[in-house]
């Protein structure tokens, strides 16, 4: 079935009686005949099944994600202890209201009391009582370059998180599966290091100019080929923050009259990035192709809203790897329909690059694809070359017109020489130009540690989210409680990990992210999953209802992985 | 040690009980509060079953109040049989007879 549904994609003949448009119903939606269909899914537990199938035939290797489903009980305590906390939350409003109590929050000033409230909408509703309540947890300061072990500094509170008092002593030896540090770079020791002290000797630190300008230093343009080389296009030009390298080139890309297709879980920064374009944004479900063909025949067939004229452009905005699922983007699929509806990709690899694939060159190469099939590749250099920055890359055209119409390459400060140069000095070691095969143990060492870790994890029957390849990997924790228990309960077995819930998650599906990094260890793994074993039981937190495999006949266990 | 056992289990229990009632990030003396109406709570629903059971002519022995590991669900079900059986359809035939469908 899936054979014959790639034919009617790829070529269109089977498609009858939608294609001129005559025949749409009644809302105004094109009935979908020619979609990638949809199988009998049978699945043993309840998986949510957001992504519909998958054409096999454009996968060269088998692609296994997962969401398991909430389990029942968990939503009705978790509903249950979200309104226990908005009764108290209420109940603290109006103490505080009524002066009962002292306001440690911001409030309005006496005469602006009458006026339209600012502080009433439930954002901060929930950070005055919800995110205060367990806020230790989070921005504790790190002491030391975030690798595999960290140094935090340590933190009291004696009035319930509203103020710390810092008392100097620092917790040493924490180990970090928080950060992103993908392929362990995040060290002041080594190759990099040197190379960065030499260039800050050179040129400094600051920049003091924008790129077009003064600011363009010959470090850039260096940087700039090798990145090119790097991701296999024809030009590629970087940015000196990565949230600038969207939010603001998206909006030189497109403007009225172009039509924006953007995944449900897009990062804040290409959701910013394409509501200050001005153009049309339409949202398909994540990681859904049926979801987001039906909204390419739609635009086409029906052109913009009320005049009905084609679109400028049809740009689709994903991501290589979605940072709070750890799914990965279906993107041969994608490619297939941008080609089909000639409509322009633009594909965010922030937390891909460098982590997956064979040769580390990001999610083209893990599905084994050209890169000159995708239009705009962007990406940042802060996950795996611990830089920081973003780059854009694809045809000189673009580039070429980017350098003139940028909003950051105009006035923004461009990037720092050291950063440039950690960046090329990491850039070359994962290409293996450095003369020893540093990178490719590096990127072995990543992917082994993903494949273990989520094997593990899921095997001791925690809810696991996303794609099996992908090294991010979260941990579904559901109740708010847990959120901050889990994060000092693994602090106190000095383990720093990253809780997540509001508004970065949906509010009841709050989970626990881990970075698996190419710096940990087997050993220090191990000690990690022992660790989260012994907090999951006493949180109660295995919440899987899948079968676990017996742990004592290894080959059988992964056959029954395989299976599932 | 059997009872240093059976502590170490009623802990972990009322550990769960926090988390899952999401009182492990109220303040001690929220926790008191939360305490004192789901007890005034349980004991309000204690008359009732008593005014029942005297009723149906049934002695009542065991205390009032009760273990705090089922007052939230007696209070919960007590709540939802009070709202369906009794105030709905008060209000309800209320409201009819207001609009003159129902004598």
């Amino acid at each position: 079935m899936t054979e014959s549904s790639t034919n009617k994609l790829l070529n269109g003949d089977a498609c009858h009686r939608t294609s001129s448009g005559r025949k749409s119903s009644k809302n105004g939606f094109v009935k979908n005949h020619c979609s990638l269909q949809l199988p009998q899914n049978y699945s043993r537990p309840r998986e949510k099944n957001q992504n519909g199938t998958h054409n096999s035939s454009l996968y060269k290797k088998p692609f296994l994600e997962s969401f398991e489903e909430t389990p029942l009980l968990v939503a009705v305590f978790t509903y249950m202890s979200y309104g226990i906390l908005t009764i108290f939350g209420y109940f603290r409003d109006f103490l505080r209201h009524w002066n009962i109590e002292k306001c440690n929050m911001a409030q309005e000033r006496e005469e602006q009391k009458d006026f339209v409230p600012l502080y009433q909408d439930f954002e901060n509703f929930y950070n005055r009582n919800l995110y205060i309540r367990i806020r230790d947890t989070w921005n504790i300061p790190v002491c030391c370059p975030p690798g595999a072990t960290m140094d935090l500094g340590e933190r009291l509170t004696f009035d319930y998180n509203w103020t710390f008092k810092y008392t100097g002593k620092v917790m040493k030896g924490i180990i970090n599966i928080g950060s992103y540090n993908y392929l362990g770079f995040a060290e002041n020791t080594g190759a990099c290091n040197i190379a960065d002290v030499a260039t800050t000797q050179k040129y400094g630190v600051g920049v003091s100019s924008t790129r077009c300008e003064m600011g363009n230093l010959d470090i850039h343009g260096e940087l700039e080929t090798l990145v090119a080389r790097f991701l296999g296009v024809e030009s590629a030009m970087t940015f000196g923050m990565g949230f600038a390298t969207n939010s603001m080139n998206i909006p030189a890309l497109t403007g009225k009259g172009c039509l924006i297709l953007s995944d449900e879980l897009n990062h804040a920064s290409l959701v910013l990035g394409a509501r200050l374009s001005g153009s049309t944004i339409r949202v398909f479900k994540h990681n859904n192709m049926q979801s987001l063909e039906k909204l390419l025949r739609d635009a086409i067939v029906h052109g913009q809203p009320r005049t009905h004229r084609p679109w400028k452009k049809i740009l689709i905005l994903v991501e290589g790897i979605y940072s709070m699922e750890g799914s990965i983007v279906r993107l041969p699929e994608v490619i297939a329909l941008k080609k089909r509806y000639k409509a322009y990709l633009y594909l965010d690899e922030a937390h891909s690059i460098g982590a997956l694939g064979p040769k580390g060159r990001g999610v083209v190469d893990y599905f084994g694809l050209d890169p000159k099939d995708v239009d705009i590749m962007m990406g940042t250099f802060t996950k795996s070359f611990n830089g920081a920055g973003g780059y854009i890359g694809g045809k000189k055209e673009l580039i070429d017109y980017l350098r003139c119409h940028s909003h950051s390459a105009l006035y923004a400060t461009s990037m720092s020489p050291p950063v440039a140069r950690q960046i090329i000095t990491a850039m070359r070691i994962i290409m293996g130009e450095d003369g020893t095969t540093q990178g490719a143990h590096r990127l072995r060492q990543l992917s082994e540690n993903t494949a273990y870790f989520r094997r593990k994890l899921s095997d001791m029957g925690f809810i696991i989210y996303g794609n099996k390849d992908s090294p991010v990997v979260p941990m579904m924790l559901y109740m708010p409680a847990k959120i901050g228990a889990f994060g000092r309960e693994m602090l106190k077995r000095n383990i720093g990990i990253v809780a997540v819930g509001f508004p970065a998650t949906p509010i009841t599906e709050s989970r626990a992210r881990f970075c698996i990094s190419a710096a940990h260890t087997r050993e220090v793994l191990d000690q990690v999953l022992e660790v989260i074993d012994e907090v999951g039981d006493l949180l109660s937190l295995k919440y899987s209802r899948r079968q676990k495999p017996r742990p004592s006949l290894g080959w059988m266990a992964e056959e029954s992985h395989l299976q599932d | 040690m059997a009872l240093g056992d059976c502590w170490k289990q009623l802990s972990w229990f009322y550990y769960q009980y926090l988390l899952v009632t999401a009182l492990y990030m109220l303040e001690p003396w929220e926790r008191t509060v939360f305490s004192i109406l789901s007890r005034v709570k349980v004991t309000l629903s204690g008359f009732a079953d008593a005014v029942w059971r005297k009723r149906r002519r049934l002695v009542v022995n065991e205390p009032v109040q009760r273990a705090g590991s089922d007052s939230l669900l007696i209070s919960v079900a007590g709540m939802a049989v009070y709202t369906g059986y009794v105030f709905m359809p008060q209000h309800i035939m209320a409201i009819l007879h207001y609009f003159e469908v129902v004598q």
